[in-house]
């Protein structure tokens, strides 16, 4: 029956603004440019990423916006591959306790030969307002990774197609999107990577980052979005099976956004 | 493998030059006269470079060479020794055909240098002297020049400009211009002004023993990154994304006709070793605008006038009106691929500078005197090359920079700068990279990214973020605004290329429709361009290109520009004549939305108009060599404007729809 109502809620309603997926330091630093990469993040960028991973890998991380207490995401992911395929977790708190977002998400995914990665992803959201009351919903994510030659992988991934609301009264939406773009590998040190994001009733953005390694274990990255316009810019370390990302974005009028995470490879 | 012994006839057109002038000089103004950067290029190529006993500076003086590249190629020659062969290039990190295609074209291995020969017999045996006068008008009469207005120009409509150039080798140069712009008279006698309207000559000498150079007359002084010290030919943000970092030429003869931003005195580079040390003096006298102040009763500078332009009584009058003494050195020390420089000089005025009386100008220098200093560094470590300058002007403000070019993989290369000046930094040499043309109240970061993953195929993109901590003349708060471009070639073989450009800037600035308060608003400005250029034979070449503007203000509806030609370019090997044309055509909504576009023209000359409102542009362009060493050459354009019955403004304006132009020039070479 509940089931039912759900269904209700993903027709009816009609509502719409902007949530934040956090997609970790290592994709923000790149500009979010991350559609066509292979990382534990992928979880919650492109689920198909998760695929590419040899081993399991844990990682949390913290956000903070503009040096705003209140606009912080906490977040939390986990995959591992099994075989040809991969189970992936996702997890994202944003907001205080008088408003609070949390996504909850399972991914599968799955390598068809090793040029071909697919996955489907459930998401759980929960909405809370204090003095106003509480909202759940589901979303589906599905994402694709495509190897075109050696270097260079192009990614897909679709966000919330059918477009599911948390009800009638709220206006709050989870966003449906569609970003496809490319990455490509220039050296064993270098990596770019672009894509361009259109999310429904907002504009088109080009974003594009990349990630140049300075010695073996220590990463720098950069990157752009261009509408908004914003600067990104980051460095991972990267010591025996511990990684530590850390990510700072500029947007020229709201200031700074800083994030880190901490991840473990099995 | 490749060989590069290709044959280049002289010719009026030359693709080379034109495409390094045109990827560095995108931001620039129109009417500034980049003769000195084509006299430089044109210079090497008949005088090559050699490789083998060249210095960091004069691979510099070559522009389209980034600080990598010169590093690499330097550096090369430290551990292997001289160069053998040309084809060694090619194993040299960060040389990929196009850089070296080019760079031979002005360089070679073997050619001579030096006063190795030398003697005063030789000195005139051996010399090159080069005597070139050009004229051009405007076919129409302007009403500045008709008899009854009472506001008119007081000299003739033609401008004439004679040069005379002598060489000896590179070591020892002389240079003299003479030159009346239209409207000017041929010769003063007013106002205590007495003869030519511009006159400017230079005798420069290099490496006469310690002295490395020596310049008399009228020289120019470029020291770091620009903030302290600058004057002359500068580029800023352009398809070229290695401009941001400024390769300082030091001290250089003055050679150009803009009349301003030069020295005129004397100085020299002494080398001591590990350091160079150059002292320079200058006094020379400016054109200014004056008002008288109220509380002293004194005239005080209200403006200096960059124009050059002495037409009517009034320019005139602001003619040569201050007088401006100057003096200072620079002291540099290079070791190993470290390099820091030292530069302070001291400038002072013949009068006051009048305080600003808008609030956007409240921090404006004031006062007759003004001390600057300045400290800039470069090195190199490993596949990066970090640069910067820290300035400051004594009692006033600080103005830095920090930027690093660097090459992370064989097809990758990234630049990033950050650059900081402050609203009350004052040098009156100063053309630090920025947003604006001076490098005041502004920060910024820029990064850019070129890829070239074969060479077939390039990519070139940066974005820059700007603020303006301060009001801005029609800004009237502090205010932001970035700027992306991307610019894609394909060459899918030596004869035929393709380009294909897209830039977008979004600024803010005083609303269009203001009630009581002036509010800013944002202003998109996309520009798309694309060029096809093709080689048809030996002797044709053709090339198109479509530009798009697309300007819109908040508030009011997309305005657009259009710009179409068709060039075609005649350049045989083996012939007396050669030559181009170009037909283009525009259509734009007002000055907004106007487009530039560069022009050929006879040699040394240069021009990027911009066009505006709707019509049909013509020219063409030839050159004719009569005999060894004689050469001549032509040029007629046109435009023609759609529906307007006036063309021009002010003392400019023509009656009727057209304003045409007739341009002759004739070298001699003995």
């Amino acid at each position: 029956m509940k089931r039912f109502y759900f269904l209700i809620i993903f027709i009816v309603s009609n509502f719409q603004l902007q949530a934040q997926i956090n997609y970790g330091p290592r994709i923000t630093a790149m500009g979010g440019a991350g559609v066509a990469l292979q990382d534990v993040w992928s979880a919650q960028k492109n689920q198909a990423g998760i695929a590419g991973l040899k081993n399991p890998i844990i990682s949390a991380g913290y956000e903070n916006r503009f040096g705003v207490k209140e606009l912080s995401t906490q977040s939390a992911v986990f995959a591992i591959p099994i075989k040809n395929y991969a189970l992936g977790a996702s997890f994202q708190s944003y907001g205080v306790d008088a408003y609070n977002e949390v996504k909850t998400g399972l991914s599968l995914a799955k390598s068809f030969g090793p040029k071909l990665l697919a996955a489907i992803n459930l998401n759980y959201h929960q909405l809370k307002i204090d003095n106003y009351g509480n909202s759940q919903s589901f979303s589906v994510e599905v994402g694709l990774q495509y190897q075109a030659f050696e270097k260079l992988w192009l990614g897909t991934h679709i966000a919330n197609p059918n477009q599911s609301k948390y009800g009638e009264q709220t206006e709050q939406i989870i966003p449906a999107h569609i970003q496809f773009g490319a990455s490509y590998l220039f050296s064993d040190q270098l990596t770019i990577s672009s894509e361009v994001e259109k999310v429904l009733d907002n504009q088109a953005d080009f974003k594009v980052g990349l990630e140049y390694k300075v010695v073996k274990f220590v990463a720098l990255r950069g990157g752009i979005s261009v509408n908004p316009f914003k600067q990104f810019a980051g460095f991972g370390i990267n010591y025996e099976k511990l990684n530590l990302d850390f990510a700072i974005a500029s947007h020229p009028v709201l200031g700074y956004s800083p994030q880190i995470a901490i991840g473990y490879e099995f | 493998m490749l060989s590069f012994n290709t044959v280049y006839a002289q010719q009026t057109n030359d693709p080379i030059i034109e495409y390094i002038i045109e990827s560095i000089v995108d931001n620039q103004a129109e009417d500034f006269d980049y003769t000195e950067l084509v006299d430089r290029l044109n210079y090497y190529r008949r005088n090559k470079i050699n490789l083998n006993k060249t210095s960091r500076e004069q691979l510099q003086e070559l522009v389209f060479l980034n600080p990598l590249q010169i590093n690499a190629l330097l550096n090369h020659i430290t551990i292997n020794g001289k160069l053998i062969d040309e084809l060694e290039l090619q194993s040299i990190d960060g040389f990929n055909l196009e850089t070296i295609k080019n760079l031979l074209y002005f360089a070679g291995i073997n050619t001579p240098s030096g006063f190795e020969n030398f003697s005063f017999k030789n000195l005139f045996k051996e010399g090159r002297n080069d005597i070139l006068i050009r004229y051009n008008r405007y076919l129409e009469a302007q009403k500045g020049y008709s008899p009854g207005s009472t506001s008119r120009y007081l000299g003739t409509p033609e401008r004439v400009l004679t040069r005379y150039r002598f060489a000896y080798s590179n070591n020892i140069q002389f240079s003299l211009n003479v030159e009346k712009d239209p409207g000017e008279k041929y010769w003063n006698n007013t106002n205590n002004q007495t003869g030519p309207d511009f006159v400017s000559a230079s005798l420069y000498i290099k490496d006469l023993r310690k002295l490395k150079k020596l310049a008399f007359g009228d020289y120019t002084l470029q020291f770091g990154q620009g903030l302290t010290l600058w004057s002359g030919l500068s580029f800023g943000k352009g398809a070229d994304i290695f401009t941001v970092a400024k390769q300082d030429l030091g001290l250089r003869a003055y050679t150009s006709v803009n009349e301003y931003s030069y020295f005129r005195g004397v100085a020299t580079q002494i080398n001591l070793g590990k350091f160079d040390f150059t002292p320079f003096v200058s006094y020379i006298n400016l054109d200014a605008g004056i008002a008288l102040n109220p509380i002293t009763n004194a005239e005080d500078i209200s403006s200096l006038q960059q124009s050059g332009l002495h037409r009517t009584n009034s320019e005139l009058n602001n003619k040569n009106r201050i007088g401006q003494f100057i003096f200072g050195g620079n002291l540099q020390y290079n070791y190993k691929k470290l390099s820091i420089g030292l530069t302070a000089y001291h400038s002072k005025y013949s009068k006051n500078f009048a305080p600003g009386n808008s609030l956007y100008n409240k921090f404006d220098f004031t006062g007759n005197s003004l001390n600057n200093a300045g400290i800039n560094y470069s090195y190199t470590l490993k596949n990066t090359y970090f640069f910067g300058e820290f300035a400051h002007s004594l009692n006033y403000g600080f103005a830095y920079v920090n930027g690093l070019i660097s090459s992370l993989s064989p097809a990758v290369s990234m630049v990033l700068f950050h650059r900081n000046y402050q609203k009350d930094y004052f040098s009156f040499y100063n053309q630090g990279i920025g947003e604006s043309s001076t490098a005041v109240n502004e920060k910024g970061f820029f990064g850019g990214l070129q890829i070239k993953p074969s060479r077939k195929f390039e990519l070139n993109f940066y974005t820059d973020l700007f603020k303006f901590p301060w009001l801005k003349f029609r800004v009237d708060a502090p205010s932001t605004g970035y700027d992306v471009f991307s610019q894609f070639t394909f060459a899918p073989n030596k004869t035929t290329k393709f380009i294909l450009r897209y830039q977008f800037q979004n600024k803010q600035q005083n609303a269009a429709n203001q009630i009581f308060v002036n509010t800013l608003e944002f202003v998109k400005k996309s520009n798309y361009r694309l060029d096809a250029q093709y080689q048809i034979n030996k002797n044709f070449s053709l090339k198109n290109r479509l530009e798009i503007v697309q300007y819109h203000e908040e508030n009011t509806n997309n305005r657009f520009g259009f710009l179409a030609y068709q060039d075609i370019n005649y350049s045989p090997l083996s012939s007396k004549l050669s030559g181009n044309m170009r037909l283009a055509m525009f259509e734009t909504d007002g000055f907004d939305t106007r487009i530039y576009a560069y022009e050929n023209d006879v040699l040394y000359g240069f021009s990027i108009p911009g066009f505006q409102e709707k019509g049909i542009r013509f020219y063409t362009n030839a050159r004719y060599n009569l005999k060894r060493g004689v050469d001549f050459w032509l040029r007629y354009s046109i435009t023609k404007y759609n529906d307007q019955t006036t063309v021009g403004s002010g003392l400019d304006e023509i009656q009727g729809n057209s304003r045409s132009e007739i341009k002759a020039q004739i070298r001699f070479q003995f």
